[in-house]
């Protein structure tokens, strides 16, 4: 089935862990007619919500992979990619996002924004993606959606307009107004599946008038056109569905929903939201790489009889084999023709072009460009591009974070070493963020990822998905170091030992860098070192920083100048200058006043605020430093800096500090430096192993 | 310069010569004006003076977002560097941060018991030595006398200066012939330094009204710079451009 592209919709529904999201999209699900029935998330009849694929996101209730799914509202086909709420899955909910034209941004009408609410928020921003919010769970003690809505202003930022208002709160909810409109909405049917339009009740009318002068006021500051309409006094429906829509594809506005999923109201006006406002693939401005162009940005087309480009974000080790979803950008992908993969370089052809609901499949012939759909059986990584062949383009890279934290993991028997390397394949495949190796000096397999949460989710795969018991160490901070002082450095290397010798001679200094990781920089005059043999020396100085001398972490911030040398017609080689960078950084380095560096994490801290003083001596006791405290009635955030080597296991305390009322999220802000002691006792331990290394 | 110039050289050192000594422990400071003026901007450089000598600071807040009393740090910060010539405000800048808390409340339900309670909170178990507090933004139409007191108390129990802001509000004349704003005269017994911030024939003038019942010698003869938005000695006058 084709679709015009004005009619798509790629949307993304994001939130905060507990507002209710998976509920939402099994509502939007069971009204476009694409599930038969209502399942509740940890469901009561044991088969849980439909969006949630995997059994582990069943149990905690928590949405982790992003499965998308294909449903159609009044005439428009809509893709819905399901992103992960926590913080610690960022990676695949950046690359959701990546693919997204537009979101629907939910939030708790008692808990309104939250820590997560704000992250996900900024990833949004980050990508420009237009939104429109949700306010749920109108039915629940406390719902308060004006609230919200000035949250969304005050927290956010968002210059956010209620387009609706609630018929009853909490217990009493039993409609929804709408403001364009001027109707009364009521959710009839077992389901809430037949909308009985009437009249505003009477009590309500005044309210609903002055909410309507609010919004106007604020959607005419997007179109003069409006501006003019309203102070004439004939507004239409159309004249402000079309002001709202260009505000909201401009992000200059924030049209706000309201409803309970749970209660079956407003799902559908909220629907008609997205297809009205949210922008279709040909609003949105997509750029890929030319390669050929030494990697410039060019706009791509959305035009299906343009050649194909298109972005393959994300991979899933289904139950019929390995599906790759990809967003179409620009042309078209027919089943049977030719691709081209611009990372591996390889040709394939398109076997099954599939278009995905969470746990069931249609196939199709066709897709063009705006739309997301998945294949079979294709060889990729992530974040591949697929091209007709002989286009040379790539979208750009997604922005993937340095992993922050490691452990060593080991089989526990011999048959789960296979399953436990097959799983690491498959994971590292998925998700950028999550790495493997093998430690030379232990031995051990070596995982790493963006917190303790995100490590532990892996380690309960392997469990489940491939049958594989491992056992773990302890986790492991990605520390780093860094030199204080500049140095300059006058290094010789000289080998006789018969036959051809060795000989290279450098000079330069080595200091700190304020922005980037390295530089190098090449001041040699005159062919002292001849121009064949400098990126030798490079290539020397980066094998050098790869293990500091501290504690074997890798250098970052350093600046290398290479100034002068020397070098002999015969006995020079690449070899002999690697072998003179890497002695003269080892012999500079200690006079440069290295220094430890550990990851600093950004966290904060929600919950009822009889509690702060207890998260505040938590945070004291994490050597970190609180940045600020927000308290609005009960409810408070504490923002803080903390090392992440103080936070393994801070998740228990803080629930058992609180009754498990507060919660926390954090992400990676900096580098910063380890205080003495701390330094003093990681070196020590550097050294023991050292020694136990050199004895074995 | 270095650090310690810039603190000796600091037109907040007048402004203590004034007041004989400084606030002190256990004491009130008050600064009041319209909205507007540029309250925000001098207790931000009072703070900002106490960081640099490494002194912590709460800074509470009633109303604005957290991010935009950032800003207000930074941008002070950047224009004392400026001014001073201080090197790179950077090697302060964690300093600054390591220094400061910044602690918001919602008026409409925060009481000042909770205000307090919260404080307290982070000077014992936050483990936090502040021996400042700003606090910007509480309403003294709303409030009362007994708020302050409270304030009064605590402060005098863990030993700290507390500076506030107080937004006037009302038609002209504002002030009685004393320079007392007529909206803060029931508070004035809990006060222990007033200042009023005034605009007068284009710059913003620092009167002192109060200072801890001793007689208020001379003109404190301080401005705000409005350009800059930092206090300045009133000699020379603002350059106009």
């Amino acid at each position: 089935m084709k679709t015009d592209i004005a009619k798509m919709r790629n949307i993304g529904i994001s939130a905060h862990i507990d507002s209710g999201k998976t509920t939402l999209t099994e509502r939007i699900l069971f009204y476009c007619k694409k599930i038969h029935k209502i399942h509740e998330v940890k469901g009561k009849d044991g088969v849980g919500a439909t969006m949630d694929s995997m059994d582990l996101e069943r149990e905690r209730g928590i949405t982790i992979a992003s499965a998308t799914t294909n449903v159609q509202w009044a005439d428009h086909s809509i893709n819905i990619i399901d992103t992960p709420g926590h913080v610690d899955f960022t990676i695949e909910v950046e690359r959701s996002l990546r693919v997204l034209d537009g979101a629907v941004l939910v939030l708790c009408s008692v808990g309104g924004v939250q820590s997560q609410t704000i992250t996900v928020d900024r990833q949004l921003k980050r990508y420009r993606v237009p939104r429109i919010a949700f306010i749920n769970k109108l039915d629940r003690t406390g719902a308060n959606p004006y609230k919200v809505k000035d949250q969304l202003v005050e927290k956010l930022g968002h210059n956010a307009v209620l387009m609706q208002i609630p018929i009853g709160l909490e217990s009493n909810l039993r409609g929804i107004v709408d403001l364009t409109s001027m109707k009364a909405y009521y959710f009839d049917g077992p389901d809430g599946e037949i909308i009985r339009e009437e009249e505003i009740p009477f009590g309500l009318l005044e309210e609903a008038r002055r909410k309507r002068e609010e919004m106007l006021d604020s959607v005419s500051m997007a179109s003069d056109e409006l501006m003019t309409a309203v102070l004439e006094d004939r507004a239409t429906e159309d004249l402000i569905h079309k002001a709202v829509r260009k505000g909201t594809i401009s992000r200059e506005l924030t049209p706000v929903f309201m409803g309970s999923a749970y209660k079956n109201k407003g799902i559908q006006l909220l629907l008609d939201g997205v297809v009205r406002y949210l922008p279709d693939p040909s609003d949105v401005e997509s750029t890929a790489l030319d390669l050929e162009n030494e990697g410039h940005e060019t706009k791509l087309k959305a035009d299906p009889s343009a050649p194909t480009v298109a972005l393959a974000f994300k991979l899933e080790d289904g139950p019929y084999g390995q599906l790759t979803y990809i967003r179409i950008y620009q042309g078209r992908i027919q089943k049977g023709s030719e691709l081209f993969n611009n990372r591996s370089r390889q040709r394939f052809k398109v076997g099954r072009l599939v278009r995905m609901h969470a746990d069931s499949m249609e196939d199709i012939q066709e897709a063009e460009c705006g739309d997301i759909v998945a294949l079979f059986g294709i060889e990729c990584a992530s974040g591949d591009t697929f091209v007709t062949p002989g286009l040379n383009l790539t979208m750009t890279s997604i922005y993937v974070p340095e992993p922050v934290i490691s452990l060593a993991i080991n089989p526990a028997d011999n048959a789960s070493a296979d399953r436990m390397a097959k799983a690491l394949l498959r994971f590292t495949k998925e998700d950028p963020t999550f790495r493997s190796y093998v430690d030379p000096e232990s031995n051990e397999t070596i995982i790493q990822g963006m917190g303790e949460l995100h490590l532990d989710v892996y380690i309960e795969r392997m469990k489940r998905e491939y049958r594989a018991e491992v056992l773990t160490g302890k986790p492991q901070v990605a520390y780093r170091e860094a030199i204080v002082r500049k140095v300059d450095f006058d290094y010789t290397h000289k080998k006789q030992t018969g036959g051809a010798g060795q000989f290279a001679r450098v000079i330069g200094s080595l200091e700190p860098l304020a922005k980037g990781n390295y530089e190098f920089v090449n001041n040699v005059k005159g062919g002292r070192i001849p121009k064949e043999f400098i990126p030798a020396c490079d290539r020397g100085f980066q094998t050098g920083l790869k293990k500091g001398q501290l504690i074997g972490f890798p250098v970052i911030g350093i600046r290398v100048t290479l100034d002068d040398g020397q070098s002999h017609p015969v006995d020079s080689s690449d070899l002999a200058f690697q072998t003179a960078a890497q002695g003269a950084f080892r012999q500079a380095y200690p006079k440069a006043k290295p220094q430890i560096l550990e990851p600093i994490m950004k966290v904060s801290v929600e919950g009822p605020t009889e509690f702060a003083g207890h998260v505040f001596g938590s945070i004291n006791q994490r050597r970190g430093v609180i940045a600020s405290s927000i308290e609005d009635g009960t409810f408070s955030r504490v923002d803080a800096e903390v090392p992440l080597a103080e936070m393994f296991g801070y998740s228990t305390v803080l629930r058992s500090l609180t009754q498990g009322k507060a919660e926390f999220t954090m992400e990676f802000l900096k580098y910063g430096r380890v205080p003495g002691q701390v330094a003093e006792f990681l070196m020590a331990k550097q050294q023991e192993k050292r020694k136990k290394g050199a004895s074995k | 310069m270095v650090n310690t110039e810039i603190i000796q050289r600091s037109p907040i050192r007048n402004l203590e010569k004034s007041i004989h000594g400084g606030l002190g422990k256990g004491n009130i400071g008050v600064l009041a004006s319209r909205k507007g003026v540029g309250k925000t901007a001098c207790l931000v450089h009072i703070a900002t003076d106490k960081l640099l000598q490494k002194r912590p600071v709460i800074h509470v807040s009633y109303a604005s977002r957290v991010d935009y009393i950032i800003t207000w740090y930074e941008e002070i910060l950047k224009e004392l560097s400026k001014k001073k010539g201080m090197k790179a405000a950077s090697e302060f800048h964690d300093d600054i941060i390591k220094n400061r808390v910044i602690m918001n409340f919602n008026q409409d339900g925060a009481k000042t018991e909770q205000v307090l309670r919260s404080l307290e909170a982070m000077i014992i178990h936050g483990n936090f030595a502040a021996d400042t507090i700003i606090v910007d933004g509480f309403d003294f139409v709303q409030g009362t006398p007994e708020d302050i007191r409270k304030f009064k108390e605590f402060a005098a129990r863990l030993g700290l200066e507390v500076w506030f802001s107080a937004s006037l509000k009302g038609d002209d004349p504002l002030f009685d012939d004393k320079g007392v704003a007529f909206m803060l005269h029931n508070y004035l017994g809990t006060i222990d330094v007033l200042i009023s911030l005034r605009h007068e024939s284009g710059i913003v003038r620092l009167d002192l009204v109060k200072a801890h019942d001793l007689p208020v010698s001379d003109k404190l003869r301080l401005r705000l710079d409005p350009k800059t938005l930092l206090i300045a000695k009133a000699g020379n006058p603002p350059v106009r451009e």
